[in-house]
């Protein structure tokens, strides 16, 4: 997993007053819990940039005043008019103690259905996963390229390898449906299907023969 | 258009709209939605204008969510009726929308129609808007 690093002061005051000229001056509260104690710290919004707003996900290394604290984001939250970031939650990562994060799910190659004039419908982007913090993947690589319409993927179908997905099995990650320029993906098949069947004929008749 | 299919009461009061909507404040189906920057009354009669307007743009592709529900019933006593006699009858249905509230979401269509569709449906709605993007949306461009 990239690791970004980030530095950041200790919070002295607690509270509404202290967080919002926080705020007043650019700077984002947050938290690092999961450790011995909560640690309340602050950083610039500008510095969380890079890490919010993409699709990947990333290990912390927040500099609390020298004291370095590697952490993965648990929580954002944002104003609801002005979607500003107001507070940022962290999961410390302590080496053999599992973490419970969002991973994105990246999904590889161009799948037959689409190739075939079908709709690709992306139901979940992103998976929960628990984890220790050297077995957290940066992605959950999936490949579909021979994905046809019709048929989906589903939680069950990824592979897994050091870590455990917390999503429901059953879940649907992506869909292949039909659309009204959608091509009959069954040519193939019924070719493969007619030899077999044109095979097994004459393997009977041959028997009868005999 | 949209409507309760029962209630438990007919009439209801008006009601204020102070603060700001924490609930429904995030996207949560699609990758492109418009939020609310106003508190108003929106009637189902403008949800599904604004409902047609962007399916119309998008030609059936993709798919839209409506992230508001009229369920407030709103009264209005007869023309050239004196006051008194009890409170009138339901009129509409409307939903209240205070600001931050995500009213429509879009996702299964590229950047420029949704966009563009969603721009359309604002100006059916009696309330500013403001477009949203999904955080870790990339842009194909």
């Amino acid at each position: 997993m990239n690791t970004v690093s980030i530095t950041a002061h200790k919070r002295e005051q607690l509270g509404t007053k202290s967080s919002k000229e926080l705020r007043r001056q650019g700077n984002v509260p947050c938290v690092v819990y999961g450790g011995e104690s909560p640690l309340h710290f602050h950083a610039s919004v500008a510095d969380f940039r890079d890490v919010i707003y993409t699709p990947n996900v990333y290990r912390l290394e927040v500099d609390i005043d020298g004291n370095k604290v590697p952490c993965v984001i648990q929580d954002i939250q944002f104003h609801p008019v002005t979607d500003a970031v107001l507070h940022i939650d962290f999961i410390q990562l302590v080496d053999g103690v599992p973490v419970t994060m969002e991973i994105p799910i990246r999904l590889l190659g161009n799948s037959r259905g689409v190739r075939n004039g079908g709709k690709m419908k992306r139901v979940l982007r992103k998976l929960k996963v628990k984890a220790t913090p050297e077995n957290l993947p940066d992605s959950i690589d999936h490949d579909i390229t021979n994905l046809r319409i019709g048929q989906s993927v589903r939680v069950s179908d990824l592979t897994t390898t050091g870590f455990e997905i917390v999503n429901s099995p059953s879940a649907v990650i992506v869909s292949i449906k039909t659309s009204r320029v959608a091509v009959d993906d069954i040519d193939t098949d019924e070719d493969e299907g007619e030899e077999t069947a044109a095979a097994t004929e004459g393997g009977e008749e041959t028997k009868s023969e005999e | 258009m949209l409507q309760p299919k029962k209630t438990k009461f007919r009439k209801q009061f008006k009601g204020k709209m102070k603060g700001n909507a924490h609930r429904g404040s995030q996207l949560a189906f699609g990758s492109f939605g418009i939020k609310s920057l106003d508190s108003k009354w929106v009637t189902s009669r403008q949800i599904e204008a604004a409902r047609i307007a962007a399916t119309r743009y998008m030609k059936r592709e993709g798919q839209l969510w409506i992230r508001i529900f009229p369920d407030k019933p709103v009264t209005k006593k007869p023309l050239e009726v004196r006051m008194g006699k009890g409170k009138g009858s339901v009129e509409f249905w409307a939903a209240v929308v205070r600001p931050g509230r995500i009213l429509f979401e879009i996702d299964g269509v590229n950047e420029e129609i949704a966009v563009e569709a969603l721009r359309l449906a604002a100006q059916k709605l009696p309330v500013r808007t403001k477009l949203m993007v999904r955080r870790d949306f990339v842009s194909q461009q």
